[in-house]
């Protein structure tokens, strides 16, 4: 029982309208009032209301602390429009009920009438109880996904993301397969069913009272699937895009946050491929910037080492005793360079100039003797690193060479 | 022989302009796609890239300096304007910010270390002559009056850049 009468319970609320929100408003966002924020709360306001809070049974305890009183609570959530979002589970209960007394109605259907009555009565209580439910729920996702679109919150992207996500996979997905109409087992199927068989029966029943319930029923039902209806266009037409929206841009912010975090846009990512401008004028007005943007290129560049070539040389010995057999067992020599060349080729292909001096240095050896070509004609030798061009000389055996 | 305003499209693309959608070169780009692709090809071995709303060149040479810094500066300026509870892909495309609102953007951004290593976004005069001067030029900004710019579509060049960055990377993870 209350002291208080109810047009004073009602003013009460009204004269301390915004000490109450930010009481609701603690709860909501806390769960429990904690006793101190009570009173930080009263002081807030320099108000002394505590006793009438318990007094007009706004505040009740649990625990230590406090929440408002679960009446007050919805009479708060209803005037502020300002509903938290059920789980699909606490809906679902509500098509549970729906469907096992539609059960119960149509097992029953020509049995006790009271009993059919009642049922009938419950059922449309339940329904409305769902509607209600639902509507608000796609209300308070709704808020909840504007919100978040608008990031009133100033969070970070991937709070955002994770929200949405959340959002997305517990709320909005489960409410839209209860309101599927083409999902068999949704609550919204059941409804056009039991609309369906309360059209029948509200025509055809022997009972009068009976058929009045139906024909009530059915006016509900009527009501109840246009509301039902316009909560799945909400979902599908804005609350889907609106969250595929935070999605999409969550994809650039991701992309964002990876570009410009570890050094990577400096180091680890390439930038997209712009078109470098050749030549200028000096009369071109983007002169300036052209010619900055030249001298840029080279800004952070990577340093460049330059390391000596570590791979081994093939070390090659000249042979002399070997080659100068070979060049005796061919004497006379016409042409003394090109043999060196031939000689030295079959041992080693890819000769350079070094190794091929050496070969010809057999030329000073005691053991010939050298004619110049009469038409004094030269010969060349070519290679990667250039030509060398000498003259044609024969080598033939000297006579009297002491051993 | 040569489609419409031939010259003025080839100077403004071998200055390194984008040609977006809201220009009359635009169509007669592409219009003239075919044309074009091979005209840049054959005579400075250039090849011209397009998508729905811009034609721009590329050169075997690419300004990565430039590219960078642009790219930077969107992310970050994105960034921002998402954490202020703006659309951005919205803001961009549709309205005008004061330079002071860039700068102000920018140099408060939670990316100051990498702002402060930016020679091109470190200060208000770098901000003013990357969006004024750089941007201008190369037709990704657009000033209006004021000191109020505006960006064209060339901008998403930048930013769907950073979004693909994110699905390589998945495919990499998935990979």
């Amino acid at each position: 029982m209350f002291k208080s009468e109810p047009k004073t319970i009602l003013q009460f609320l009204a004269t301390h309208f915004d000490l109450l929100r930010q009481l609701f408003d603690i709860q909501v966002k806390n769960e429990v009032i904690l006793k101190s924020q009570v009173f930080d709360t009263l002081n807030e306001f320099g108000s002394d209301i505590e006793n009438q809070l318990f007094e007009h049974k706004l505040l009740v305890e649990q625990n230590d602390d406090y929440i408002i009183n679960e009446p007050y609570f919805v009479l708060f959530e209803f005037i502020l429009q300002q509903f938290k979002p059920l789980l699909p589970e606490e809906i679902e209960k509500f098509g549970q009920s729906i469907r096992t007394l539609f059960l119960h109605i149509k097992e029953g259907i020509h049995q006790d009438k009271n009993i059919l009555l009642d049922r009938i009565e419950a059922l449309a209580k339940e329904i409305k109880k769902f509607t209600i439910a639902v509507t608000n729920n796609t209300m308070s996702l709704l808020n909840e996904s504007r919100e978040l679109k608008a990031n009133t919150r100033k969070i970070e992207y991937q709070e955002k993301v994770q929200k949405a996500r959340y959002l997305i996979e517990f709320y909005i997905k489960p409410l839209n397969n209860i309101l599927d109409v083409s999902h068999e087992q949704s609550i919204y199927n059941e409804l056009l069913l039991i609309s369906k068989y309360a059209n029948n029966k509200r025509f055809d029943y022997a009972d009068e009272g009976i058929r009045r319930q139906f024909e009530k029923l059915y006016n509900l039902l009527r009501q109840v699937i246009k509301d039902i209806s316009q909560q799945s266009i909400i979902l599908s037409n804005e609350l889907l895009p609106l969250i595929d929206r935070i999605r999409t841009e969550s994809e650039y912010l991701q992309g964002f946050h990876l570009y410009l975090t570890n050094g990577n846009c400096y180091k680890g990512i390439k930038p997209p491929e712009l078109f470098t401008t050749s030549r200028d004028n000096p009369y071109n007005p983007y002169i300036f910037e052209n010619t900055k943007e030249y001298f840029d290129q080279f800004k952070n560049e990577e340093d460049v080492f330059i390391e000596e070539e570590t791979d081994v040389v093939e070390q090659w010995i000249f042979n002399k005793s070997e080659y100068k057999s070979q060049l005796n067992s061919k004497l006379p020599v016409e042409d003394f360079f090109s043999w060196c060349k031939t000689a030295l080729s079959k041992e080693k292909e890819n000769f350079n100039f070094d190794n091929y001096f050496m070969i010809t240095s057999l030329i000073f050896e005691e053991d010939y003797e050298i004619h110049l070509d009469k038409k004094n004609r030269n010969i060349s030798l070519k290679t990667d690193r250039g030509e060398l061009i000498m003259p044609k000389l024969k080598i033939t055996k000297k006579e009297n060479v002491s051993k | 022989m040569y489609p419409n305003k031939h010259k003025q499209i080839v100077t403004s693309l071998m200055e390194g302009r984008f040609i977006t959608i809201d220009e009359s070169y635009f169509d007669i780009l592409k219009e003239n796609q075919e044309f074009y692709i091979e005209f840049f090809n054959k005579s400075f071995g250039f090849e011209l890239r397009s998508n729905q709303e811009f034609y721009y060149l590329i050169s075997e040479e690419t300004n990565e300096n430039t590219s960078r810094d642009i790219s930077i500066f969107f992310s970050i300026l994105c960034y921002e304007l998402d954490k202020d509870g703006k659309n951005f892909m919205d803001e961009l495309g549709f309205s005008d910010f004061h330079i002071d609102e860039i700068i102000e953007y920018i140099l408060n951004s939670t990316w100051s270390d990498i702002v402060k290593s930016n020679k091109q976004l470190y200060d208000p005069d770098s901000i003013r002559k990357l969006v004024g001067s750089t941007m201008v030029k190369r037709n990704i900004a657009i000033k209006q009056s004021d000191d109020k710019y505006s960006f064209t579509k060339a901008y998403k060049l930048f930013i769907d850049f950073a979004r693909e960055l994110i699905k390589s990377e998945l495919n990499n993870a998935n990979a």
